[in-house]
C-alpha cells in the first residue's frame, strides 16, 4: 500500500508539487494522468527517494519514506519512460545483473531471476550480448527486466511508452497487466487518457502540481454523465484553469 | 565508506572502462609508448648531432694569395675545403656550412707582430651552419695557439706564462662523472610525468562515469536502488583513482622501456632508496585521490559531455604550471614552502629522492597535507553528488 500525505515540492521557484495527498490499495494499478509539466516525474521520483520532498511525506507498505529511505528503494521498482539508458559495453544479463545486485540480491539469485525473467520476456536470443546495439524494443524490455530483478511489492511507471512503437507498447501495457495479476501495487504515470483507461483501477488527475480529482474510472463516467473520459479530463483541467 | 555496493560499483566500472577502447588507447597505450618514442627521437637526434660534431667541417675558403692558414687547413682532417663558384649561393643552400675569408697579406701581418685578418661567413638561422663556424674557430684557435707558442719561444719565455693557474675538479665521492646530465633529464621528466599522470589519468574515466551516465540516462535508475548515494559514489570515485593509477604505472613501464632504448635517458647509477620509492608511490596515490576527486565533481556537476571536457581540459594544463614551474628545482634545496602546496610538494620529494635526500619530516609533511586535501575534495564531491539541482540538471 502506498500512502501520500501532502507531498509538496519547491524547486527554487517553481512549486512542482503541491500538497498532493492520495492513497494506492495493495493490487491495485493508479493512474497518474497529467499534461506535460504537471508534475508527474516530480510525485514518482519523491515516491523513488530520489528527490527530498519540501514538506509531507509518503510511506511505502508502512515504511516511511523520510526515515528509511533505503528499504523503501529495496521495495520498489521503477521505470522510466523515453530513452532508455542501458550500460553500452555491458550485455543484456550484465546489465540486470547490476541492478539486481545493487539491490541486496545474491548472486545465485539474480542469475535464477535473470533466466526466469530472460524467458518471460523473451530475451534468450540477446540476453549475453552487449547491449550497445540493441534496438529500442530490445531496450525497453531489458529496462523492464532490470527494474522488476529484485521482484519489487510495488512497482512505479513514469510514462513507460512514450517514445515506443505499437508492438512494443502493447508489450508494455501487457506486462503491466502481468504484474497487476500477480497482485503488485502500481503507480502508472501517464498523459493519455486512453491507456488510462485501459490499465488502471484509481485514477488521480494532476494538474499543476495539485491533484484535483482522484476516483474509479467508473465513478469520474457516472459523475460526468458518461462522458468521453478525454472530454472529463478537458473539462476538469479547464475548470482549474478559470 | 566502503561497503558490499561500493565494491559491486567499482567492479562493474571497471569492467565497463576496460571494455572502452578509447580509454585503453588514452590512459594505457599512450602512456606506454610516450617515453619509448621519445627516448627514441631524443637518442636519434642527440646521434644526429654528435655525428656532426665527429665529420669535417664542409666550408669554402676564400684567400687571394697562398698563405699559412690555409696549408694548415687543408692538413687538418677536421676541415673540408670545397670548391665552389658562388660561396654565397652554396652556403645559402648549406653544401658548405661556413665560408672562411682570408685577408691579403695575413701571413705578412703575423710575421710583424700584428694581428691577421679573417672572416667568417655564415648562416645564422642554421644551427648545423652556426656550429660549423664555432668548430671553426676552435680549430682556428689551435693554429693561433701555435703561433703565440713559438713567438713565445722566439722571445725566450716559457708557454707557462700562458697557464698562471691550474685547475684540478673532483666530483663527490661515489658520484660518476657522466652522472650529472642523465640525473638532469631524470629530475626534470620524472616529477612531471608521475604527478601529472598521477593527477590526470583518471580523466577519461571521470567523464564516462560522472556525466557518461547522466547523459546515457542511467543515473536515475542507479538512484532508485538500495544501494545509498554514498556508496555508489565511493564505487564510481574507487574506479577513477584505479584507472588513475594503471595510467601512471602504464607511464612508468613505459619509462622503464625508455630507458632500455636510450640508456642516456634516465642516465646510469641513478639508485633510489627503497623508502623513497614507497613514500613516492603513496603519494601519488594521493595526488589521484585529490584528483579523481575533482574530475568525479566537475563531471558531476556538467550537463554534457561536451561540457565536462570543455571543464575538465583546462585541469590538465593547471596540473601542468606548476610541474613546469619546478622543473629546475634542486632536490638539496627544497624550499620549506613548497612542501605546502598540492602537486609542487610532491614533486619536491621525488626531486630529493632522485638526488639521494630521504627526508622524513618533509615526507610527513607532505602526506599530511595530501590527506587534507583529499578530504577537502571528497567534501565537494559528495556535496555536488546530494544535490539535487546537479544530478536532475537538464
Ligand atoms: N530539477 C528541477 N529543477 C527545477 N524545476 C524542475 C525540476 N524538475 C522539474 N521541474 C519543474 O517542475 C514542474 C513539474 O515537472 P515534472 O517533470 O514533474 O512534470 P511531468 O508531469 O513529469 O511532465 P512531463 O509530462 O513533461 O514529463 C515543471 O514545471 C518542471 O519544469
Ligand atoms: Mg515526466
Amino acid at each position: 500500500m502506498i500512502q501520500v500525505k501532502g507531498l509538496t515540492k519547491i524547486f527554487k521557484k517553481v512549486e512542482a508539487v503541491k500538497n498532493v495527498s492520495f492513497t494506492v490499495e495493495k493490487g491495485t494499478v493508479f493512474g497518474l494522468l497529467g499534461e506535460n509539466g504537471a508534475g508527474k516525474t516530480t510525485t514518482l521520483r519523491i515516491l523513488a527517494t530520489m528527490l527530498k520532498p519540501t514538506s509531507g511525506t509518503a510511506s511505502i507498505d508502512g515504511t516511511d519514506l523520510l526515515v528509511d529511505p533505503e528499504e523503501v528503494r529495496s521495495k520498489i521498482g521503477i521505470l522510466f519512460g523515453g530513452e532508455t539508458g542501458l550500460y553500452d559495453r555491458l550485455t543484456a544479463r550484465e546489465n540486470i545483473k547490476y541492478f539486481g545486485l545493487l539491490n541486496g540480491m545474491s548472486k545465485e539469485e539474480v542469475s535464477r531471476r535473470i533466466n526466469e525473467l530472460s524467458d518471460i520476456l523473451d530475451m534468450q536470443e540477446y540476453i549475453d550480448r552487449r547491449a550497445g546495439k540493441f534496438s529500442k524494443g530490445m531496450k525497453q524490455k531489458v529496462s523492464i527486466a532490470r527494474s522488476i530483478v529484485h521482484n519489487p511489492e510495488i512497482m512505479l511507471f513514469d510514462e513507460p511508452t512514450s517514445g515506443l512503437d505499437v508492438t512494443a507498447v502493447r508489450m508494455v501495457h501487457d506486462f503491466i497487466k502481468r504484474l497487476k495479476d500477480q497482485g503488485k501495487t502500481i503507480i502508472f504515470s501517464s498523459h493519455s487518457m486512453n491507456e488510462v483507461e485501459k490499465l488502471c483501477d484509481v485514477v488521480g488527475v494532476i494538474h499543476k502540481g495539485k491533484i484535483i480529482e482522484v476516483s474509479t474510472v467508473k465513478n469520474l463516467r457516472e459523475k460526468y454523465n458518461n462522458m468521453e473520459l478525454e472530454d472529463i479530463f478537458v473539462e476538469l483541467v479547464g475548470d482549474k484553469n478559470v | 565508506m566502503f561497503n558490499k555496493y561500493t565494491w559491486i560499483v567499482l567492479k562493474k566500472e571497471l569492467t565497463d572502462i576496460f571494455r572502452d577502447k578509447k580509454t585503453i588507447i588514452t590512459s594505457i597505450l599512450i602512456p606506454i609508448l610516450v617515453f619509448p618514442i621519445l627516448a627514441f627521437v631524443i637518442g636519434s637526434s642527440t646521434d644526429q648531432f654528435l655525428g656532426q660534431n665527429n665529420n669535417p667541417v664542409d666550408m669554402a675558403l676564400i684567400s687571394e694569395e697562398e698563405n699559412k692558414l690555409e696549408e694548415f687547413l687543408k692538413a687538418n682532417d677536421n676541415v673540408n675545403i670545397i670548391e665552389v663558384e658562388n660561396p654565397q649561393e652554396a652556403l645559402k643552400e648549406l653544401d658548405i656550412k661556413v665560408i672562411l675569408k682570408i685577408d691579403k697579406g695575413f701571413d705578412e701581418r703575423i710575421e710583424r707582430g700584428e694581428a691577421g685578418n679573417i672572416e667568417f661567413i655564415y648562416d645564422i638561422t642554421s644551427s648545423r651552419s652556426d656550429m660549423a663556424q664555432s668548430r671553426l674557430n676552435g680549430i682556428i684557435g689551435e693554429f693561433s695557439h701555435s703561433i703565440t707558442l713559438s713567438k713565445l719561444e722566439e722571445l725566450g719565455i716559457s708557454s707557462q706564462i700562458l697557464n698562471p693557474i691550474n685547475i684540478e675538479k673532483t666530483i663527490l665521492e661515489n658520484q660518476q662523472a657522466d652522472q650529472g646530465i642523465g640525473l638532469m633529464i631524470l629530475s626534470i621528466i620524472l616529477p612531471l610525468m608521475l604527478t601529472v599522470w598521477s593527477a590526470v589519468g583518471g580523466m577519461a574515466a571521470a567523464t564516462d562515469l560522472g556525466v557518461g551516465e547522466k547523459e546515457r540516462q542511467t543515473l536515475e535508475p542507479l538512484l532508485t536502488t538500495k544501494a545509498s548515494r554514498l556508496s555508489l559514489l565511493m564505487g564510481k570515485y574507487f574506479a577513477v583513482v584505479v584507472a588513475g593509477i594503471l595510467g601512471t604505472l602504464a607511464a612508468l613501464t613505459g619509462f622503464g622501456i625508455a630507458s632500455e632504448i636510450n640508456p642516456n635517458f634516465t642516465g646510469s647509477g641513478v639508485t633510489m632508496p627503497i623508502q623513497s620509492i614507497i613514500a613516492i608511490g603513496i603519494l601519488c596515490i594521493g595526488l589521484a585521490l585529490i584528483f579523481s576527486a575533482l574530475e568525479l565533481t566537475i563531471s558531476f556537476y556538467a550537463r554534457s559531455f561536451k561540457e565536462a571536457q570543455t571543464y575538465l581540459s583546462p585541469m590538465t594544463i593547471i596540473v601542468m604550471i606548476p610541474a613546469y614551474f619546478t622543473m629546475y628545482l634542486d632536490g638539496k634545496e627544497i624550499p620549506d614552502l613548497f612542501l605546502h602546496i598540492p602537486i609542487i610538494n610532491t614533486i619536491s620529494i621525488i626531486k630529493e629522492s632522485i638526488v639521494g635526500v630521504f627526508n622524513i619530516e618533509h615526507i610527513l609533511i607532505v602526506a599530511g597535507w595530501t590527506i587534507v586535501y583529499i578530504g577537502l575534495a571528497l567534501f565537494f564531491t559528495v556535496r555536488m553528488f546530494n544535490k539535487e539541482s546537479v544530478i536532475f540538471r537538464s
